[in-house]
């Protein structure tokens, strides 16, 4: 009963809230693979997943979309799992199964009844070992890749301008500001041997991070775990390259064209701090603050008083992932359709008077607590599902070597005051660290 | 040389997929259903994941016309003491999201938040149930807004398709209203929206459900609390339950100049929910491209390379449902991939499934309602199936053994029965001068303006 004595009161502080501890049991093979098993019983279920430190960011030069094309190959065929025998034992066995690219990581995983962990370790393991394809098998893949391409982007209205356009346009070190989807031209000439090399450079255990989270019992995983990984052999991996970002000193504003578009939409991007330093943790809050959910400043501002924007949504990592799963230089993104009559610059003019207020008034204490008490319910979302909490203990293990660190953010962010969040308006969200694009119908 | 050797040792010991362990009967979690003096169906599951909880208000009232839909779309923008904006700022406060959604049979307020502010959360949500103001600002607002999303969606070819499918299966029924005419929106009045608001979203018409962190004793005394004294309304219209008879294949085209795909959906009109075939009739489905490890995948995408995402869904509602294929493909092979989705589903009718596929669509089918646990807002739209479609409340506890009993016959027969390609719709969004030719050995060609 609790709860119901919290609930008189209006605006309670997110430390009143019940905390979440995920067990987590950490550990390295002698191959460097990093290990993470979590076991949680609230569903019959377990998530197997791994992530490669390769993502769409770092793919070679001139092979745009090839990190993407690389894990559709994946699901091609390895030693003892044939071309779409990886999906048929998956589903067999009652799962599902992905793979997704991403800024600083590729993932492939596996959602399924928890009796069948072993199986999904073993499939996890074979395509680790031993990826087996082919020139057919890569034709194949380029052609859904394009289809992929054109089904996503290509053919859609705005053409996902909010990531794939913002990020070429705000950035100028290649690794952040190329065609991570990738140009069709580019997917469809990869060749076998690009593949193999990409394999063989970068699938590495000691580039990995397996996780296991579920209904499992971390002792009985652990021989498994040994069984079936830790022979793979390491591997050199080569150094990142130098993906840091120069400053930006001068405001960007661009305007795209719409073939398919009926409404025009607009997009824009700041660059934020690095995860690593102190302002991060306000910057997520102020972006809460600033367009976090219908209460904030700026959707009141452009959808609610001003009637300019039909919509505000936005975020870090937006449309890519989430505040914690990236590993690099990052754009805080705000996207909106708006009504036709209206222009791009108006609305930068009202999103400027609602961040100026910000940095010259700073938020209120109920504000804070508010932002707090949202964060805390987002993150407890991503602790949801099975794969949600992978997800998180993967980015950790692999970002930060420390996937304790899932039990530390509550309290990090719950210590962020007023004063960082007034103080990182100030310093980040102006004019010249940003860069906009207005994206308007083509006249019909 | 090191590696070699390794791989080499390595291949005898794992060349084997290792059997999976026995599977674990799935434990439901209990379902508590309680009914309120004033009519309200009240369901609670305890789901302990995260210290969360889902809140869903559902009213039988379908989207089938412009007013339920601003109707709904309004509801949460204010009430008799809380302004928008108020409403919003405690949500946050709570960790709390709410919105509301209309499908043809029913608008919900489908609402979540920190657990520990469970009784504030029922608290708004009834508040907004009961008593929505519909400001004369808001009402404008969401007119203005809503006419000009509606040109935003027209601008989707899946949207366009989708539109236009249920407009050919379902016919006048209100099923096949998908949304208003922008023109006719701005003589939408509030005091409509008010009356129909007063006449739909009342407790008798309605069933919340109730799952994440909660005790449901506890809960429900707090949901009596908050919904008790909300008043019963009078009964409720009736639902058309005549569906149109298609006659023959017709194609459908959606002009869109400059798409680089086509967007194809071929559809069927298929029995509600309720009805005895939905177990073979999901499975078959799983068979023929409700699962990655389908037919349309492995032909389609795996083999010919046409398409990313070819798939296939059985949407059973209240009153009835339709079966859909769907793929996007590149105009050149707009022809060629018809050709394959036709002879799929054919194949489905003709042949029968083979041992393997029926028992991987029975484990998959299984495994996945297992995997709806995993979420505290899936698991209510799971519950939520049972009270809009009236369905068995064992549902959950005895699906295992009905799908389990399913005989490659039930298949074909399910298959023969509703994968109609014969009366089917086939609609395509595309650039029609670029493919006019591919697609007119398939029927009479309607371009739809």
């Amino acid at each position: 009963m609790r709860w119901t004595l919290l609930a008189v009161l209006l605006f309670a502080s997110a430390a009143m809230a019940k905390d979440v501890d995920v067990p987590v049991v950490y550990y390295r093979l002698g191959n460097g693979l990093k290990v993470v098993i979590s076991e949680a019983h609230a569903a019959p279920t377990v998530t197997v997943a791994v992530y490669y430190g390769i993502g769409f960011r770092v793919e070679p030069k001139g092979q745009t979309g090839f990190a993407h094309l690389f894990e559709h190959m994946m699901f091609q065929g390895s030693a003892h799992v044939k071309k779409a025998e990886h999906a048929k034992i998956v589903e067999q066995n009652g799962g599902v199964m992905n793979g997704s690219t991403r800024l600083d990581f590729t993932n492939y995983f596996e959602t399924l009844p928890s009796n069948a962990v072993e199986t999904a370790l073993w499939l996890e393991s074979d395509r680790m070992r031993s990826l087996d394809v082919n020139e057919e098998n890569l034709k194949n893949q380029q052609n859904v890749v394009s289809e992929e391409i054109r089904v996503n982007v290509l053919n859609q209205p705005y053409a996902l301008f909010e990531w794939l356009d913002i990020w070429q346009a705000a950035n100028q070190n290649w690794y952040n500001a190329h065609n991570f989807y990738g140009d069709l031209h580019d997917v469809e000439a990869a060749k076998i041997a690009d593949v193999r090399q990409f394999f063989k450079t970068y699938y590495a255990p000691n580039n990995a991070v397996l996780a296991v989270v579920g209904d499992v019992d971390p002792a009985a995983v652990r021989p498994m775990v040994e069984k079936y990984f830790a022979d793979i052999p390491l591997q050199s991996v080569p150094e990142r390259p130098d993906i840091s970002e120069p400053k930006q000193t001068k405001e960007k504003r661009l305007t795209e064209t719409d073939k398919l578009a009926n409404v025009p939409a607009f997009a824009m991007a700041y660059h934020v701090a690095d995860h690593d330093s102190a302002d991060f943790a306000p910057t997520v809050l102020l972006d809460l603050i600033l367009q976090g959910d219908d209460s904030s400043r700026l959707f009141q501002r452009l959808v609610k008083e001003k009637e300019i924007a039909l919509d505000w949504a936005g975020g870090i990592n937006f449309e890519l992932g989430n505040e914690f799963d990236y590993d690099g230089p990052m754009l805080m993104v705000s996207r909106a359709t708006y009504k036709p009559g209206h222009g791009g610059a108006e609305i930068l003019k009202e999103a400027d008077a609602v961040v100026h207020d910000l940095q010259q008034h700073g938020v209120t204490k109920k504000e804070l607590e508010a932002a707090k008490v949202r964060f805390r319910s987002n993150f407890y979302s991503q602790l949801e599902s099975t794969f949600g909490k992978a997800n998180l203990l993967a980015s950790f293990a692999l970002f930060n070597d420390d996937p304790q660190r899932i039990n530390k953010v509550v309290a990090q962010y719950d210590a962020v005051t007023a004063e960082q969040i007034q103080s990182v308006a100030q310093r980040y969200l102006v004019p010249e660290n940003r860069t906009s694009i207005d994206r308007v119908p083509e006249k019909k | 040389m090191r590696r070699l050797l390794i791989f080499f040792i390595a291949l005898p010991l794992f060349a084997q997929q290792p059997p999976p362990a026995p599977p674990k009967p799935v434990q439901w979690p209990p379902m508590t259903e309680k009914k309120l003096d004033n009519g309200l169906t009240v369901v609670l599951v305890p789901l302990h994941n995260v210290p969360k909880v889902e809140c869903d208000l559902s009213f039988l009232a379908g989207r089938g016309s412009a007013v339920a839909q601003l109707a709904a779309r309004v509801l949460p923008e204010g009430t008799a003491t809380r302004s928008s904006k108020q409403i919003k700022e405690e949500l946050r406060a709570i960790g709390g999201d709410l919105s509301v959604n209309t499908d043809p049979d029913s608008t919900t307020i489908t609402s979540s938040a920190l657990s520990d502010f469970t009784p504030r959360l029922f608290e708004i949500v009834s508040d907004i149930a009961q008593h929505a103001s519909y400001p004369k600002s808001e009402v404008e607002l969401a007119k203005t807004n809503f006419a000009n999303e509606i040109e935003e969606e027209r601008s989707q070819p899946d949207f366009l398709a989708e539109e236009q499918l249920a407009k050919a299966v379902y016919g006048a029924h209100p099923y096949g209203f998908t949304v208003p005419d922008p023109k006719a929106l701005p003589k939408v009045t509030a005091s409509s929206l008010k009356e129909f608001a007063a006449a739909r979203y009342v407790p008798n018409n309605a069933v919340l459900i109730v799952v994440g962190d909660i005790e449901p004793g506890a809960a429900f005394a707090e949901a009596k609390k908050a919904f008790g004294g909300w008043k019963r309304g009078a009964a409720q219209p009736a639902v058309p339950t005549a569906f149109p008879k298609r006659e023959k294949r017709t194609v459908y085209f959606i002009d869109r100049p400059g798409s680089v795909q086509s967007t194809i959906y071929i559809g069927a009109i298929a029995p509600p929910r309720k009805s005895p075939d939905y177990i073979a009739l999901r499975t078959a489905d799983t068979i023929l491209g409700g699962a990655f490890y389908s037919r349309l995948t492995r032909n389609i995408r795996e083999s010919k390379g046409y398409s990313y995402s070819p798939t296939s869904f059985a949407v059973l509602r209240r009153y009835a449902g339709e079966v859909t294929t769907t793929a996007a493909v590149r105009n050149e092979v707009t022809g060629p991939a018809i050709l394959e989705m036709l002879y799929e589903m054919d194949r489905m009718r003709v042949e029968p499934v083979t041992k393997e596929e029926l028992d991987s669509a029975k484990t998959y089918s299984n495994g996945t309602m297992a995997l709806e646990l995993e979420s505290q807002a899936g698991f209510a739209q799971r519950i939520r199936t049972l009270y809009i479609y009236d369905l068995p409340r064992d549902f959950l506890t005895t699906f295992s053994e009905k799908i389990n009993a399913l005989t490659p016959a039930d298949i074909g027969n399910a298959a023969a029965k509703y994968f109609d390609t014969y009366r089917g719709a086939i609609v395509i969004v595309g650039d029609y001068k670029a493919v006019k030719a591919q697609v007119a050995p398939f029927g009479d060609v309607v371009v739809v303006k």
